[in-house]
């Protein structure tokens, strides 16, 4: 394990969040909006690990269960989200997050 | 009765649970009368909330309590790592919590008796508050954003529950695209704390704070983890959702949002920011910027500094140039977060006071000119401030109730606004330093904020109105609207609304009993800590 120099998983967790968040702020389309905030959720998840299997004794252990218990959460949260996009579409017609306008002055 | 032989120490929570699984089991068996899922909803809060001020020490209620003394601010042994622990001034928290979420669903139940989605309005009222309860016992990273996500998912549900209204549906979306940004911000943040203390829990974390290397994993983790908190405290320059979120939502929910879940966000930032800030000795550990060991206190002091002045000031001035009421009340909370923050940022056991009577005195003021809002909504009253012309003559003791929160709010003496302000600000000053001048800029907002309070009075009490513009507020009888109850507001919305009039006046006289249990719980927890 300790072969791989744990600076080369961080960048690859951050440049991950990175496509995310880039994807959240700039895609129209609620659900590529969900597919990002998931890359994004992963990327978190996957530091979760990596930080895990560096470190010895229980600690490391720690790390592993809060990745599984992550990604039970994030598919909640991902369920909510199509829930409010499905009844978005249908008084709508539209998931273009673009066009949510009815709230501006 | 012992009762915490028979559940323990999370009494309170069980019964929000039970009070949820009943409300669904009742949709499912077709009981879905709002009286009744309301009337659950309510009791449920308001039993929850007696167990907690029974735990609090409130002696006549000294039967109800279900926590003993062994279990309430106990100072955590070196090494050990709980998930979870009772302080008072979570408790103190719990009891904000409960009470704002008894005052919403108490309200609600004047809501339309044909409107849909009652059950699914209380149940995840009373899931959202389970997840504040939760929140407020956290002492693991894991568990602490875990809870917060609880309120989130159910208040981006409560946001949408009405599934009809585009306004409200796009509100939803809104407030979901930041809530899962914020989210997975503070789930990033908080994977690389873990990966430079090795641990997620905030005693262990604590512990080592002032003795870690990694500079750049700290500071890109608290970074990370605060950003995303100060989403869901709506704190400038992370507030842009938040108007929209609660013009567009339910008023009633928005009262919720205002009153219980955006305080969520301030605890949560309370309990993470406390550590390393609190527990960690002044000299120990040297800045981020360079090197060695890292003593994240300082940095993180000045950061959350700014964010409270740059939150009172913009959340003011943009108040004072809107219109519609819905939209200045958002802006005029957004202005609140940033004193709450001023005591956060100090830390000093009379400042943490100071903000947790903020916090107390905001659930009743923020809470209550929201249902006001949605009830004179529903009498028919248009949005903008200028449609409320004539109302406070028009109906006096309602336009009183109203006038007396807005009065509150702009912290005039004698009522419960005026005691927290004074509170927190003579701790700024009392704590020397720059933090003077957070006091300095708290003084100037609050003057500044009574000129949008004074424009609503003035308009309630002194325009006349135009003569057809006039709501009748004849909505059931056809006939001249009583004085409060029951022209169309509802008697339970009346009820609350009272109840919220007389406690604001009723704590600024004699605020006594509530700031000697809040600076007592606030004294524990500057010793045994987050």
């Amino acid at each position: 394990m300790t072969a791989l120099p744990l600076v080369g998983f961080v960048a690859l967790s951050s440049a991950l969040f990175a496509v995310g968040l880039f994807g959240i702020l700039t895609r129209r389309n609620f659900i590529l909006v969900l597919i990002a905030i998931e890359i994004a959720m992963n990327a978190a998840i996957l530091n979760f690990v990596y930080f895990g299997a560096f470190s010895n004794g229980t600690a490391g252990l720690t790390g592993q269960a809060v990745a599984v218990v992550l990604i039970g959460f994030a598919a909640t949260e991902v369920a909510v989200g199509l829930a409010i996009v499905l009844a978005l579409n249908r008084v709508k017609g539209t998931i273009n997050v673009a066009q949510a306008n009815e709230l501006k002055l | 009765m012992d009762l915490s032989s028979f559940a323990g120490p999370f009494l309170p929570e069980i019964l929000l649970l039970a009070g949820t699984l009943l409300i669904f089991l009742l949709d499912v068996l077709g009981i879905r009368r709002i009286e009744v899922t309301g009337a659950v909803a309510a009791g449920a809060s308001a039993l929850a909330l007696l167990f907690v001020v029974a735990d609090l020490g409130f002696a006549p209620l000294a039967f109800l309590a279900n926590l003993s003394a062994g279990q309430v601010d106990v100072a955590i042994a070196p090494g050990a790592t709980p998930l979870y622990a009772f302080t008072s001034l979570g408790l103190v928290f719990q009891g904000i919590f409960l009470t704002a979420s008894f005052l919403v669903a108490l309200a609600s139940m004047s809501r339309p008796s044909n409107e849909r989605g009652a059950p699914i309005f209380f149940g995840l009222l009373l899931l959202a508050t389970l997840g504040m309860l939760l929140v407020t016992i956290a002492s693991d990273l894991i568990f602490l954003l875990l809870s917060v996500e609880i309120v989130s998912i159910s208040t981006y549900l409560l946001v949408a529950y009405t599934r009809k209204d585009v306004r409200s549906l796009e509100a939803a979306m809104k407030f979901y695209i930041i809530g899962a940004l914020s989210t997975t911000l503070s789930f990033f943040g908080a994977s690389l704390l873990y990966g430079a203390y090795g641990t997620t829990n905030l005693f262990a974390i604590r512990a080592v704070a002032g003795s870690v290397g990694y500079p750049v994993l700290v500071l890109l983790g608290y970074g990370f983890l605060i950003a995303g908190l100060a989403f869901k405290a709506t704190l400038v320059p992370f507030h842009a959702w938040a108007v929209d979120v609660y013009d567009g939502a339910p008023t009633d929910v928005t009262a919720f949002l205002t009153g219980g879940s955006k305080k969520v966000g301030l605890f949560a930032i309370f309990l993470v920011f406390l550590g390393p800030v609190l527990f960690v000795a002044p000299g120990a550990g040297g800045s981020p910027f360079s090197g060695g060991t890292v003593n994240i206190g300082p940095v993180l002091q000045v950061t959350l500094a700014i964010l409270a002045v740059l939150t009172m000031t913009v959340g003011n001035v943009l108040a004072l140039l809107q219109k519609e009421m819905k939209r200045m009340l958002a802006y005029s909370s957004i202005s609140q977060a940033g004193y709450m923050l001023i005591g956060i940022v100090i830390g000093t056991s009379p400042a943490l006071t100071g903000a947790t009577l903020q916090m107390f005195a905001n659930v009743f003021m923020k809470t209550g000119v929201f249902l006001v809002v949605a009830g004179v909504t529903a009498l028919g009253v248009g949005p903008l401030i200028d449609d409320w012309k004539g109302l406070g003559t028009r109906r006096p003791l309602l336009g009183v109730a109203f006038g007396l929160m807005l009065l509150s709010l702009a912290g005039v003496p004698l009522t419960l606004g005026f005691v927290s302000k004074f509170v927190l600000f003579s701790s700024a000053v009392e704590a020397q330093g720059y933090f003077v001048w957070l006091a300095v800029a708290g003084l100037l907002n609050s003057a500044l904020s009574v000129f949008y309070y004074a424009r609503v009075l003035k308009v309630m009490f002194f325009d006349r109105p135009e003569p057809d513009a006039l709501p009748t507020g004849a909505v059931a009888g056809g006939s001249e609207p009583s004085l409060l109850a029951a022209g169309g507001l509802g008697y339970a919305r009346a009820t609350a609304i009272a109840l919220i009039a007389v406690a604001v006046v009723a704590f600024g006289v004699y605020p006594q009993p509530v700031l000697g249990a809040i600076s007592n719980a606030a004294q524990h927890f500057i010793h045994v800590g987050p």
